[in-house]
């Protein structure tokens, strides 16, 4: 089982977790219960590191854009009904040039949030090639969330919500728009990922089976309001 | 370098001579760590042609692996086992982009962004403009099908035409009589060309740059280029399809090569095939170096090394294996020309040219310090190794932090290099010294009246023009001496060291030689702060 190889992967890493290298300097020496890996994908210039830095900081990086190169790494733990999930987030970089390096780590990915820009055309033609790739290099089970992301902008999209859930429908993958600006949906992409997987290791046989994209679907919010 | 090619353009008559005591070499060497073979005077014409500079070495990461993964061959084994079987055995890394996989990117996603063309604008090509034509240095890579893949000035979409003309003079050259086109001189511009099959490079420059000068450019930009895709990648693509549009692969790889160009016209190291070291107190330099050994013990690491704004405080090495200058040139490129790592661990494929051109090492990157100052690089050739290697950071900064390690080097920042005033010469204005054994150097810092943007600019002219006098294939010097309108040159090449130093217009020739002299006890007797004597390894 893939859950497996992913738990064995942590036990690489130092008791007392990884260190951060934030302004308060806080070590998040957190204990957890399940951990996880989870690869943000998508075309270069969508929004990953944003969504990642909105949910792990609450922040938005406004400015310059600042392009990843290879994969950046950060963890965070968060709480299920009491249950800690650790979340390791692989920031991937968006750039034709890294793919065949970054799909080399979606084996051992729990969970893959695949981004397009709702302003961008040619990011959301691409998730048909990106979904490809996925079914050819990751986990079977893995959970995959398609996230149609700079919800704000609404004067310059070009990509409708339609689109997105049609697309969604047709693979069978869990949908949202989110806008990393405004926060709007972003905790809730992240969140859904570690129900899922929670779900999946404590689950008794008789319990209904959670479906990532039904919970979504009933929690999402499809304004731009930002109360999250 | 022999000494009777000083021919009477030595402005030095032979009872002078007598006063350059060549003194034992400064910096004493126990063993080196980068390797220092093929320093700037062998990167000349014939060595370019020469199979021996253009030899890629490729390899050295598959045998690392494999020695490394005897014990353990059945884990690698199962995770490589569908990229090993289609890849010849040199190719080192199955990183690289499969064949299948290029085509299928090709057909599948669609171009990459091109402005949109109006016929207006499109008659407008860059070349018109005259903030294009101003431009004092430019450099083009094209593919040999004369597709555009890389412009440092303008877009590439709106130089399709004067790359096409590149292109023809090229292969117009080489059709007739099987010559090679290597430079054009027009008016003050200097054209050269640089032809590495499948692409061509070209540098144009209205400065003091030599030909040779914008040659070795011309390598670095091209190594850059296969630190990204990787040789064996490179020929791979075109191989398949002659005219493929690299841009593609190389978007987001501007920023480097960009980058590369900006700091050859600020940094000397590049010029004389060498890295500056930041000072420090040799016991905390081995302090540091230590606790590197001792907490990245981890098989398939081969280099380790710590940077502070563009200088070494401490490189690890794995037995056998070295880095050459260039590639460390393009490590130190890679950390000043992304913003991105800054903000969290990162993981990054790295090719090293000259450690081996046909795969990729990973790279563990990150800062140690709050103000992302000291950045830790772990070179390893295990894709997988990167919790080991986080943790190994992790324990790395604690030994740092322990014994002041982070502050000692954040100290010798702030205080920026040492001043001129410490060798306590006075007629001195600036130098460059050159440890060839180690390929290091060590350079004050810059004062009045080199503050501002066009004196600096300026004394980095004088000193090309002093490198490219003394290095020039057609008659290398030993000593140069040369008087100028605004200060006095000397230049001095021995076994051991270069010397490029700048003097006040007004100084003696016997007065230049007696400081000289002094300066170099005095880099004798700093010569543990200044340089890493000895390399450590794992």
């Amino acid at each position: 089982m893939g859950k497996e190889r992913i738990s064995n992967g942590t036990d690489t890493m130092p008791p007392n977790g990884y260190i951060r290298r934030q302004a308060s300097r806080q070590v998040s020496a957190e204990l957890f219960d399940i951990s996880c890996k989870v690869m943000l994908i998508g075309d270069s210039g969508v929004g990953k590191t944003c969504i990642l830095v909105r949910f792990k900081d609450g922040a938005f990086l406004s400015g310059s854009f600042i392009s990843t190169v290879g994969i950046d790494f950060r963890n965070k733990v968060v709480d299920v009904d009491g249950t800690k999930v650790k979340l390791q987030i692989w920031d991937t970089a968006g750039q034709e040039r890294f793919r065949s390096v970054t799909h080399a780590y979606y084996r051992d990915a729990h969970a893959l949030l695949l981004l397009y820009d709702v302003t961008n055309k040619a990011s959301f033609d691409n998730i048909r090639a990106w979904l490809g790739e996925i079914n050819e290099y990751a986990q079977e089970d893995v959970v995959i969330m398609l996230l149609g992301n700079k919800s704000d902008m609404g004067g310059e999209r070009v990509i409708r919500i339609e689109d997105g859930e049609r697309l969604a429908k047709e693979y069978g993958v869990a949908f949202m728009e989110t806008s990393a600006k405004l926060g709007t949906n972003v905790d809730l992409a992240f969140m859904a990922v570690a129900r899922d997987l929670k779900m999946k290791k404590t689950r008794k046989p008789t319990d209904p089976k959670f479906n990532v994209a039904d919970y979504v679907n009933q929690e999402k919010k499809t304004g731009g309001c930002c109360s999250s | 370098m022999a000494e009777g090619k000083e021919a009477e353009q030595v402005s030095t008559s032979d009872s002078d001579q007598a006063d350059f005591i060549e003194p034992e070499t400064p910096v004493e060497i126990k063993n080196s760590m980068l390797v220092t073979t093929d320093s700037y005077e062998h990167i000349d014409y014939q060595d370019l042609e020469s199979p021996v500079y253009d030899s890629h070495p490729s390899g050295i990461i598959h045998a690392i692996v494999r020695s490394g993964s005897v014990e353990e061959s059945t884990d690698t084994n199962d995770e490589e086992l569908h990229t090993q079987c289609e890849e010849s055995n040199e190719d080192a890394s199955s990183n690289e982009l499969s064949s299948k996989e290029i085509s299928d990117v090709t057909e599948e996603v669609s171009k990459p962004e091109v402005p949109e063309l109006n016929s207006a604008e499109f008659d407008e090509d860059d070349v018109q403009t005259p903030e294009w034509r101003n431009q004092k240095k430019h450099v083009f890579i094209l593919s040999e099908a004369g597709k555009p893949v890389y412009s440092r000035h303008g877009t590439e979409d709106k130089l399709v035409t004067i790359m096409g003309v590149m292109q023809a003079l090229v292969s117009f050259v080489h059709d007739n009589g099987k010559d090679a086109l290597r430079c054009i001189i027009a008016g003050e511009h200097r054209f050269v060309f640089l032809v590495k099959d499948p692409l061509i490079l070209v540098g144009v420059s209205r400065g003091q740059d030599s030909t040779q000068q914008v040659l070795l450019q011309l390598s670095y930009v091209y190594n850059q280029v296969l630190s990204v895709l990787t040789y064996s990648t490179l020929h791979r693509i075109f191989k398949q399809r002659r005219n493929y549009d690299l841009r593609r692969l190389l978007s987001g790889a501007e920023k480097f090569l960009d980058n590369l160009l900006n700091m050859f016209d600020s940094e000397p190291s590049f010029l004389l095939g060498a890295v500056e070291c930041l000072p420090l107190d040799s016991v905390i330099r081995d302090m540091i170096a230590q606790s590197i050994v001792q907490h990245a013990k981890v098989k398939d690491l081969v280099f380790a090394l710590i940077l502070a704004n563009n200088k070494l405080v401490t490189l690890v090495r794995m037995k056998k294996y070295y880095l050459h200058p260039m590639d460390l040139h393009l490590i130190i490129n890679l950390v000043n020309a992304s913003e991105s790592f800054k903000a969290a661990e990162s993981w990054t494929p790295i090719c090293l040219p000259k450690f081996d051109s046909s795969g990729f090492l990973q790279a563990h990157i990150s800062y140690l310090d709050e103000s992302c100052q000291t950045c830790l690089l772990l070179l390893s050739v295990d894709r997988e190794s990167f919790f080991t290697l986080s943790d190994c950071k992790n324990r790395i900064k604690d030994r740092l932090l322990k014994y002041n390690g982070l502050k000692a080097i954040s100290d010798s920042l702030t205080r920026t290099s040492y001043s001129i005033q410490q060798c306590g010469i006075s007629d001195l204005r600036h130098f460059l010294y050159k440890s060839r054994s180690t390929a290091q150097y060590t350079s004050p810092e810059l004062e009045a009246p080199y503050l501002s943007q066009e004196e600096q600019e300026r004394l980095f002219g004088l000193y090309h023009y002093l490198h490219h006098r003394i290095h020039t294939t057609a008659r290398p010097l030993k000593i140069l001496y040369s008087v100028g309108p605004h200060e006095t040159l000397l230049g001095w090449i021995t076994q051991g060291f270069e010397l490029y130093a700048v003097f006040g217009p007004l100084v003696t020739k016997p007065a230049a030689i007696h400081a000289i002299n002094r300066l170099l006890r005095w880099i004798k007797k700093e010569e543990d702060r200044l340089f890493i004597l000895n390399s450590v390894t794992f």
